[in-house]
């Protein structure tokens, strides 16, 4: 079940990591030659088997007492934005038409 | 006088509290190995020049005060550039992250700094940890100081290769496949992966969140354990939730006997394809030195190790694409101008934020987790989990160690390896660990009898039995003699304490 080059456009848009042309024909033999290297765990009958999510079996919340203490200030939390406006981070428009109704 | 080259951080900090030469002596004779150095091994990123003398400065007037002086005072110390530190850049050796001004300091490294470590700087790594080579930082490679023409291994890279070159006497990197441990190997120096939650994750760039664990690297096993001493000093950390109290003394029984005690050694993995003779060669030459400290050594199986490859390119890269998600260019990280969306935003900062490595492994990660694909792949590979922690639980019943390589080989020169799936392969011996949660070492044993290079040894123990690992690899280290070798070729450039 090879991925072909429209998958895996697919996929780079769902990452939100955009490809070039030449780009997009090497991460194509690449996934597939990773995902070749899988194999192994889908030769093992795991019916009975349960998952383990973390290697700290016996692993319960950890909760603080809820007292308030001093965030990370404005200032330093919006140093490294690569823009800003006021006290937020900028971004530009969200849906494609620019969010005209 | 002395030179840092041959001093273990105990005796740094010795050598300070008896005014034998001061913190900011040590701070610019480390300075000045660095600036000899660095030319050739390119380990370091940034170099704190002026963090580093005012921790000194301030070491030594708590001496000038009568104040009793931390276990690490003074001893010259860098982090791997995925720990934030203020007054640095945290950048992941990543196009990404190169202007990132730190906003905090991360745990691992404030317990260092409360130790009293000098801070030197940052080191080079593989992007956002993404390899084996240190030659997918996006800055420089990092090369090998026992040949600079090879890669030091990595992720760990440039840790390894400041350590090896003696431009530090400890530095912290991060393991979550191997990272810290196969660079050690490659670079003939200690370095430690301690167990999963013995050292808070907090202000570490998360990579992949349940197999990430920082540790220490050093010449020495002392200076290791030292370092064990200062991460896990105050337990839990609040800001980890999966942090947990680690905390005792790691010297302790450091120089306990090892007779009578229980190595494991796994004969079909020595017949592992790719594995060198004079590594095989290496492993035999470390199972009789522990055999001639006292040591029993048992034969075990661990029959789901081979197949932890493919649970680790399964779990790594979906938890990597999901920690990397947050570099979206609107917060911090590069951000791509003149952009009509956000998601054009998006797409773009990272294409060209991220190097190759770092977008095949989140494409991988992306995929993996896709509708249809995550219940074949994703859920499978958990259970693989299973398996694999079920083998080490039976094998640790057997015996308190496991005997295997770090690396199948020596150190490699620069580009000899392309395939980016077949390098891969070359972390077997390391990442069914980090699936575990185990704690693993590797220890220097010899310079390979074809290659001339350094060797190492890796034991792996039970999830917090850290001490008792340290203490095998300290009888490792006294039957090899590999102890406190800065590479010959750096030995004894800069350094000199005047």
């Amino acid at each position: 079940m090879a991925l072909t080059r429209e998958d895996v456009a697919g996929i780079a848009d769902y990452a939100r990591i955009a490809l070039t042309d030449a780009e997009l024909d090497e991460m194509t033999a690449y996934m597939n030659d990773a995902v070749e290297l899988l194999d192994p765990i889908l030769e093992y009958d795991l019916d009975d088997v349960e998952p383990t999510f973390h290697p700290i079996g016996e692993l319960v919340n950890v909760v603080r007492d809820d007292i308030v203490a001093p965030g990370l200030p404005l200032e330093e939390a919006l140093a490294n934005a690569g823009s800003r406006q006021g006290r937020y981070f900028r971004v530009p428009a969200i849906l494609a038409d620019g969010g005209a109704a | 006088m002395a030179n840092l080259d041959t001093l273990s951080a105990r005796q740094v900090a010795a050598g300070i509290a008896a005014g034998d030469f001061s913190a900011t002596e040590v701070a610019r004779a480390a300075l000045d190995a660095i600036s000899a150095r660095d030319g050739q091994t390119q380990a370091f990123l940034q170099v704190s020049e002026e963090l580093a003398l005012s921790a000194a400065a301030a070491t030594d007037a708590a001496r000038a005060a009568g104040q009793a002086l931390a276990p690490l005072a003074g001893v010259p110390v860098a982090f791997k550039d995925n720990m934030n530190l203020l007054g640095t850049r945290t950048t992941c050796a990543s196009r990404m992250l190169e202007p990132y001004e730190s906003a905090y300091t991360a745990t691992c490294v404030q317990r260092m700094l409360d130790a009293g470590v000098t801070p030197l700087g940052k080191l080079n790594m593989d992007e956002f940890a993404f390899g084996s080579t240190t030659d997918s930082s996006a800055f420089h490679p990092t090369n090998n100081p026992w040949d600079v023409a090879r890669v030091p291994g990595g992720s760990s890279g440039g840790s390894a290769a400041a350590v090896a070159a003696g431009e530090v006497t400890i530095a912290l990197g991060s393991d979550t496949g191997g990272s810290i441990r196969q660079p050690a190997s490659l670079c003939g120096v200690v370095g430690m992966k301690p167990t999963y939650g013995a050292v808070s994750r907090y202000g570490v760039v998360a990579f992949g969140s349940s197999l990430d664990q920082v540790g220490p690297m050093g010449r020495r096993v002392e200076d290791v354990a030292l370092a064990m001493n200062a991460l896990t000093a105050g337990g839990h950390d609040r800001f980890d939730s999966t942090s947990q109290n680690c905390d005792q003394d790691y010297l302790a029984h450091l120089d306990d006997s090892i007779e009578g005690r229980r190595v494991g050694v796994i004969p079909a993995l020595l017949q592992a394809e790719g594995l060198t003779p004079e590594v095989r060669a290496a492993m035999r030459q470390a199972a009789d030195g522990l055999a001639a400290a006292g040591a029993v050594i048992v034969e075990v199986d661990l029959p789901n190790m081979a197949n932890s490859i493919a649970a680790y390119y399964v779990l790594a890269p979906c938890e990597a694409f999901s920690n990397l998600a947050r570099f979206d260019g609107v917060r911090y990280g590069y951000q791509e101008p003149g952009c009509a969306t956000l998601a054009e935003q998006s797409s773009l900062s990272r294409a060209h934020g991220f190097g190759a490595e770092a977008k095949r492994r989140q494409m991988l990660g992306a995929y993996l987790l896709s509708s249809g694909i995550y219940e074949r792949y994703y859920l499978a590979a958990q259970k693989v989990r299973t398996l694999i922690t079920a083998d080490y639980q039976r094998a640790f019943g057997q015996v308190d160690v496991i005997l295997m390589p770090a690396s199948p080989t020596v150190a490699w020169e620069h580009g000899a390896i392309s395939d980016p799936a077949a390098l891969y392969l070359a972390d077997v011996f390391t990442i069914s660990n980090n699936i575990a949660g185990n704690c693993g070492i590797s220890v220097p044993v010899c310079l390979g009898a074809d290659s001339g290079l350094p060797i190492g040894a890796q034991l792996q123990g039970p999830a917090f039995a850290d001490a008792q690992l340290l203490t095998f690899a300290r009888a490792l280290e006294r039957s090899c003699g590999m102890e406190g070798s800065v590479a010959p070729a750096f030995a004894g450039k800069g350094g000199e304490l005047r």
